[in-house]
């Protein structure tokens, strides 16, 4: 009994020892700041004008101009301001690299170029009448004030008509058997408002031509969303608004891909500080948002979005992976074009367009990002024996603007001149003899497109792998489905290919590991050995009496 | 003699440890499939149709909506559903054998996981049927030499369109899924 206790007690006391110090141990303190509450925030919808009673808006309008012409009566700055605006513009310069982009001057990876296409590319312009390069910028009537503001969800724009609202009953698409009626303007013009999830997603929702397939993060799925789509966006929750995040002042937009901040430091300021992207997560939440401080120790490597963003396209709707032009002008058996859907009734292929592959609840590919792209414009040479970056995204684990982002890759395939080493602008939409939809002839398309970019072609075309990236900020999924611990501290995980950073359980050195168990081994055997004669000399003692 | 015994019922135990912790695995089969969700599923079902042999769909449940009503995030799970008579009939004709209706219909689900690919999950129907006597073992012998045909799919055919619902099934009482087989 007493050699028990002899082992017993020194055991304890050791125990003892160690377990001391925790005692004086404090919890790590927690930078957490709150979310401001939401009454802040959000502010009340109710108009201070009844737009009904205004005289100007009391007569029968036959065009879009004419209701906007009305409209700046009242609002006589407003024209000026959108037309500073990438809405109006369809260009932007990057105030890093001074690049000049914007979708009039870059080919993406999509519908590719609007140039030679403006006629249906502009059914998505804030404007009226940008049919070819002969548009005016100056016309303040040709500013489209009801696409942003139209409450009715009667006002449309469809391919065809140079940004021009329906006037007229027309069969859509054609050959549908679908018809879209004209809005009634007068009605429309009278009940306007703050821009709502309905006019941006009318564009934003489909972009490349469908719902969901361009951006992944954005769909018809978000106009009426639960919870576990979008926690901010929630229809029965917080229920925002586009605009609450893309703040708007002087029609000035917050927050584009184009001018993305990657890397937002500080304390939640919510409106009214001045900086380059209040739409930032951190505008609310700061940079420490998190109850743990292990968690906040995370905010200078990864942008908020990589954890709260575990999938995209979280619905039926998907997004597409891939777009392959190569596959264009293929007939059906019959010789006729033809068009064909996937399994989930998404858009395969088209005779006129190529091949897609959809997917949905895609797993993000993750990169460092500063959020600095430096996009491919028309004319930009490039080396078609590589895959073609639609955009060179930025970042670097040295850099401390950069944070790893969860982003969509876009691949694809698409024309480009084989002699100039450029991507090729090609005339798709219309009804003309060069259109490739009507025609079906590459050739007359890109001689027409490379004709309006005022570009040389050589007669040859090839067709080159494309890829573009795009950051994923939107689909934030509720706080209990962010990614776990263990989705990116292990070796299979999430972040396996980003390199630059030391993630325990991912990483591992081979002689630290080697020290590390040597020490473990060796304790156990002093552990072992000491227990061992301690037993053998009680034991013996134990013999002696 | 004691140690023989102690030998015998330690070598029991070792084999009842080691069937305990693979049982799981032998009951349940789980594949890669080289399509993505909703065509893996498609081209089952379409399988399914062409198995004969009594099969038919029973419908298609999405087993993360519910979560997604409730707020909550997880990545796809469809569960296909399918029956055939001739194997269903004999088994609940059988009164010692009906509560074996749990197992029906037979559900072959389709989902995503973390590496983005998509996995096909199933039974091992002649492994668990061989627990219930002959009878019921040579049915689900056969339901399984069936559902091994499912899952082979022929890539140039073109992707079906993926069957939404109950087929023909009525909405609710006695006769729900009556077309569906079971």
């Amino acid at each position: 009994m007493l050699s028990r206790l002899k082992f017993i007690l020194p055991l304890m006391a050791a125990s003892a020892l160690l377990v001391a110090p925790t005692a004086y141990a404090v919890p790590a303190k927690a930078e957490a700041v709150i979310a401001p509450q939401l009454e802040t925030i959000i502010k009340p919808k109710a108009s201070t004008a009844d737009h009904s009673k205004f005289k100007e808006l009391n007569r029968n309008f036959q065009t879009g101009p004419q209701v906007t012409e009305a409209c700046l009566v009242c609002h006589t700055e407003a024209a000026k301001q959108v037309q500073h605006t990438k809405h109006w513009t369809w260009e932007s310069t990057d105030p890093k690299t001074g690049q000049v982009r914007g979708k009039k001057n870059i080919i993406n990876n999509y519908c590719t170029s609007p140039v030679s296409n403006e006629k249906d590319c502009m059914a998505c312009h804030a404007g009226y009448g940008w049919k070819d390069d002969s548009f005016d910028f100056k016309v303040e009537k040709n500013v489209d004030c009801l696409i942003c503001h139209d409450t009715t969800g009667t006002y449309r724009k469809l391919p065809g008509d140079a940004g021009h609202p329906v006037y007229k009953r027309v069969e859509f698409p054609k050959g549908s058997g679908k018809f879209v009626e004209p809005a009634d303007l007068k009605k429309v013009a009278q009940s306007i408002g703050m821009p709502s999830r309905s006019n941006c997603g009318s564009c934003h929702f489909f972009g490349a031509g469908g719902n969901g397939a361009k951006h992944g993060d954005l769909d018809t799925s978000l106009q009426h969303p639960g919870k576990y789509l979008d926690v901010h966006m929630n229809e029965k929750g917080l229920n925002f608004d586009c605009t609450v995040c893309h703040a708007t002042s002087s029609h000035q937009v917050s927050g584009s891909r184009y001018n993305v901040a990657a890397a937002v430091k500080g304390p939640a300021h919510i409106r009214g500080k001045k900086d380059e992207s209040p739409a930032a997560c951190q505008s609310c939440h700061s940079d420490k948002p998190h109850h743990e401080a292990m968690l906040n120790q995370h905010t200078d490597k990864l942008a908020c979005q990589t954890c709260h963003i575990p999938e995209y396209a979280r619905n039926e709707v998907g997004t597409e992976a891939s777009w392959d032009w190569s596959q264009a002008t293929i007939m059906g058996p019959d010789g006729k074009p033809t068009v064909s859907k996937d399994s989930a009734g998404r858009r395969k292929f088209d005779s006129k367009k190529g091949t897609w592959v959809w997917d949905s609840y895609v797993i993000p590919e993750y990169r460092w990002y500063n959020g600095v792209s430096t996009y491919k414009v028309i004319g930009d040479k490039i080396d078609p024996s590589k895959v073609v970056q639609i955009n060179d995204v930025g970042g670097s684990p040295n850099d401390p603007d950069s944070r790893i982002w969860p982003t969509k890759v876009h691949r694809g395939k698409q024309p480009y001149d084989k002699v100039n080493n450029y991507l090729t602008v090609q005339h798709t939409a219309g009804e003309d003899h060069t259109a490739l939809w009507h025609n079906f002839d590459w050739q007359k398309a890109i001689g027409t497109g490379m004709k309006a970019a005022k570009l040389p072609y050589s007669g040859e075309n090839g067709f080159v792998s494309t890829e573009m990236t795009r950051p994923i900020p939107h689909m934030v999924a509720p706080k209990e489905d962010a990614l776990s611990c263990a989705q990116c501290h292990s070796k299979n995980g999430r972040l396996q290919g980003i390199e630059g950073v030391y993630m325990p359980s991912r990483d591992s050195n081979k002689w630290l590991d080697m020290v590390g168990w040597t020490l473990v081994l060796l304790s156990l055997l002093g552990v072992l050995i000491h227990g061992s004669l301690r037993i053998y000399t009680g034991k013996n003692k134990g013999q002696h009496k | 003699m004691l140690k023989v015994l102690g030998g015998f019922i330690a070598g029991v135990v070792v084999v009842v440890l080691v069937a305990y912790n693979s049982m799981g695995s032998m009951m349940f089969r789980e594949i890669s499939s080289p399509y993505g969700v909703e065509e893996t599923v498609a081209r089952i079902q379409q399988n399914i149709q062409n198995a004969g042999n009594g099969w038919s769909l029973s419908g298609l449940r999405n087993a993360a909506k519910p979560i997604e009503l409730d707020g909550g995030n997880v990545l796809p799970v469809l569960m296909i559903e399918a029956c055939s008579t001739k194997y269903s009939g004999p088994i609940l004709k059988d009164d010692s054998l009906r509560f074996l209706s749990n197992l029906m219909p037979c559900k072959i689900s389709v989902y995503k996981k973390n590496d983005g690919k998509t996995y096909i999950g199933m039974m091992n129907a002649e492994l668990i049927g061989s627990l219930f006597g002959s009878m019921v073992g040579g049915i689900m012998k056969q339901v399984s030499a069936d559902q091994a045909k499912f899952i082979v799919f022929d890539a140039s055919k073109p992707a079906p369109a993926m069957i939404k619902g109950t087929p023909g099934a009525a909405s609710s009482g006695s006769g729900a899924g009556a077309a569906g087989g079971c």
